[in-house]
């Protein structure tokens, strides 16, 4: 079976990471970016019912929203904005070092990458721990004492879905990265062959993305 | 391997460290920006600035500025997502009281509040209407 497969290989004289369907390494690029940016649309109409059905509650209850977000950290969110951004620039730096097959520069940059999203995820852990013991929760769970303004527990409703499926995209895109980082060690990446960072890249600015309205959207309310 | 050659230049780390550089300007200037009082242009200044820095991962980062196609399927998205937006805020804004159609009167407990703290329905900042017919 194994020799037959070699053969096959080797009469067709296949570029290692050519799958069998595609004519070509630069069809097999364009068609697996296609198919990612087409995801990421799926990505951003999932996160939109989150933003329009926060949209719609902060156009019929601004005094909530605005006296909600000062138990928001200004500092943490403004840190860990810079964090994200900072890990998109590391990770498209990864990016370039696979174009242009500098192995170890790519291994540098996923780590950092790496890095920094567990920065990210850290800050996130002592601002919802702070959150947890304030009682600053959602719907129901929501047992904050003293409020001045009603309905706040909306926008905690709405800060913790929102946040909470934006952080579960960061777990995500740490896993994806993890496995760039394996294939990256065992040298899988060139200039011939960079695909796979390339997608796994556009993911990750994606999370960047919705990060960039998320920010002013919950920590900036004035 | 018929095209072995890139059909863009590759970017590289000058121009990506510039764009970095920007976003983070941008940042200092939009926490900057929600410390002064704009009235009600503050939500719109921040939302404009966003999609500034949005712009700039998706051209750069992303590299939507070599890959038109991507780009209009990207876009695409967008669009639709404008879509549901505006006109459910369309929607919305035209009503006195947004309730459960079955609901003949305005809710005296917003059904998610704890009980030691009343919250006024969703009834928006018009006054109520008279749920009459």
């Amino acid at each position: 079976m194994s020799q037959a497969t070699t053969t096959v290989q080797a009469e067709h004289e296949h570029p290692p990471f050519l799958q069998h369907h595609f004519t070509g390494m630069q069809q097999q690029f364009d068609a697996t970016k296609l198919g990612m940016w087409l995801f990421l649309v799926t990505e951003v109409l999932l996160f939109g019912g989150l933003f329009v059905g926060y949209g719609i509650m902060r156009a019929k209850h601004p005094e909530a929203f605005m006296a909600a977000h000062h138990h928001l950290n200004r500092t943490m969110g403004a840190l860990n904005t810079i964090v994200l951004l900072v890990s998109s620039f590391t990770m498209v730096m990864g990016v370039w070092a696979a174009q242009t097959s500098r192995k170890r520069l790519l291994i540098l940059f996923l780590v950092l990458t790496l890095l920094c999203a567990g920065t990210f995820l850290g800050v996130k852990f002592f601002e919802y721990q702070h959150k947890f013991e304030e009682g600053l929760l959602p719907g129901n769970f929501y047992t904050h004492q003293g409020d001045t303004v009603p309905g706040q527990f909306m926008f905690f409703s709405f800060y913790f879905m929102m946040t909470g499926l934006h952080g579960f995209h960061v777990v995500g895109g740490m896993c994806a990265i993890t496995w760039l980082l394996i294939r990256a060690i065992r040298g899988d990446f060139s200039a011939s062959y960079y695909g796979p960072v390339d997608l796994v890249g556009l993911y990750w600015h994606l999370v960047d993305l919705i990060w960039i309205y998320l920010f002013p959207l919950m920590y900036l309310i004035s | 391997m018929e095209h072995t050659a890139h059909q863009h230049p590759i970017t590289g780390p000058k121009v990506y460290a510039a764009v970095l550089a920007a976003l983070l300007v941008l940042t200092v200037i939009t926490v900057t920006a929600a410390g002064v009082d704009f009235g009600p242009y503050n939500t719109v200044i921040a939302l404009i600035i966003a999609t500034i820095k949005a712009s700039l991962v998706a051209l750069f980062f992303m590299h939507l500025r070599h890959d038109k196609f991507d780009a209009i399927v990207f876009l695409g998205g967008v669009f639709f997502l404008a879509v549901f937006l505006i006109f459910t805020l369309f929607d919305i804004n035209s009503r006195h009281t947004i309730l459960p159609s079955n609901l003949k009167e305005p809710v005296k407990e917003f059904p998610g509040a704890p009980l030691n703290k009343p919250v006024q329905p969703s009834t928006g900042t018009a006054p109520v209407a008279v749920p009459g017919k």
